[in-house]
């Protein structure tokens, strides 16, 4: 008979813990589902907020090609006349991967344009490679020329005075893949990839890394 | 041009060393996330919401950019499925400011977005295999222009 009572406070307690269990769940559900709805309203209302960009709180960007001799290539320009990194043997040269479709690269463009015009009775150079059609077929003829019409409207815009060149996309494994634009490499007058960005920076630090190309 | 009129008041303003650190990303940008699988009448148009996610810290084109030269995020079926996209409605862009010069503005999503798309199913199941494309970019770099398969098990009873 004296094992009744304690039966009883098992179950009492039991059943306490019952109710917190009933309660804390129904409190995360609740939570949960307000989450979700919230979610839900954000989506439909379009009114998403931008997260910080990623940073990897690393060193200044370094591309591997430094200090190696800037990869050959031949491409076409706009006109079809074909084009050569070695044609501009024994000038500083910027290689400047971009698109028109690459808001940033768009914005560096007057930057560039000036600092062309700046250096080059120095002997600098611009070479403006254009990626248009990245995730174009080669048989894709319609979508190319539009690729090639958007590159050449944008060049006439910004009234782009340095040699641009399309098809950008067959070389770009060589110098490391171009997984973003803009992306630049400064050539000094040997042909040695003396510094790299990828990515909108200012107008002072690409003209900081023209300099370091004219003066290697 | 709304790009390039942003450029001259950005002219020298450094961009934060964030450009120079920043970590490549070599990931999908847009990731499909539901539904998987939908049972809809067969021959009738039914209304199915499709949902993205955008990766943190990055943006992508709206159906409908602030310019011309943007790249618009378009969902399409390919032909031969036994399913056809009648109509797709896209959500309203989020009016973004570039950090470089506030005065460019973008129409972007961000984050979790919805397409409406409106399919009709012949009678079976079919395994679709729909394409989103899309282009993104983060405040100072871009990746080019990608298109992901949108897998959905789609039942026409």
């Amino acid at each position: 008979m004296r094992s009744i009572p304690v039966r009883r406070n098992t179950l009492v307690l039991g059943a306490t813990l019952l109710i917190l269990a009933i309660f804390a769940w129904a409190g995360w559900a609740n939570w949960e589902y307000r989450r979700q709805q919230a979610e839900r309203l954000l989506a439909n209302t379009g009114q998403g907020e931008l997260a910080p960009a990623p940073d990897a709180g690393s060193a200044q960007y370094v591309s591997p090609l430094n200090g190696k001799p800037a990869p050959a290539f031949a491409l076409e320009d706009l006109n079809g006349k074909k084009v050569s990194l070695a044609d501009l043997k024994g000038k500083a040269v910027m290689i400047n991967f971009w698109a028109t479709w690459c808001g940033p690269c768009r914005i560096e463009t007057p930057w560039i344009v000036e600092l062309r015009q700046k250096y080059a009775a120095q002997g600098f150079e611009v070479l403006g490679v254009d990626t248009e059609g990245d995730d174009l077929k080669k048989d894709d003829k319609a979508g190319w020329a539009k690729a090639t019409t958007a590159a050449g409207k944008f060049v006439a815009e910004e009234k782009v005075p340095y040699t641009v060149l399309l098809d950008g996309d067959s070389i770009s494994r060589d110098y490391g893949g171009l997984d973003d634009l803009p992306a630049s490499f400064f050539v000094d007058r040997k042909g040695v990839i003396v510094a790299a960005q990828v990515g909108l920076t200012s107008e002072q630090d690409i003209e900081s890394k023209i300099q370091k190309a004219l003066n290697h | 041009m709304v790009l390039a009129l942003g450029a001259m008041a950005a002219r020298g303003q450094g961009v934060s060393s964030a450009a120079q650190k920043r970590q490549l990303v070599k990931t999908d940008a847009v990731t499909y996330l539901f539904p998987e699988q939908v049972s809809v009448p067969a021959g009738k148009p039914s209304q199915v919401a499709l949902h993205f996610r955008v990766a943190p810290g990055l943006h992508i084109n709206s159906h409908t950019p602030a310019d011309e030269f943007l790249i618009p995020t378009t969902f399409s079926i390919p032909e031969g499925s036994g399913v056809r996209l009648e109509n797709a409605t896209y959500p309203a862009g989020t009016v973004m400011a570039l950090t470089i010069d506030p005065t460019i503005k973008l129409s972007v999503y961000t984050g979790e977005f919805i397409i409406q798309a409106r399919l009709v199913a012949t009678s079976g199941d079919h395994l679709v295999e729909g394409k989103l494309r899309y282009q993104a970019c983060d405040n100072n770099a871009c990746m080019p222009p990608k298109t992901i398969t949108v897998a959905i098990d789609v039942i026409g009873k």
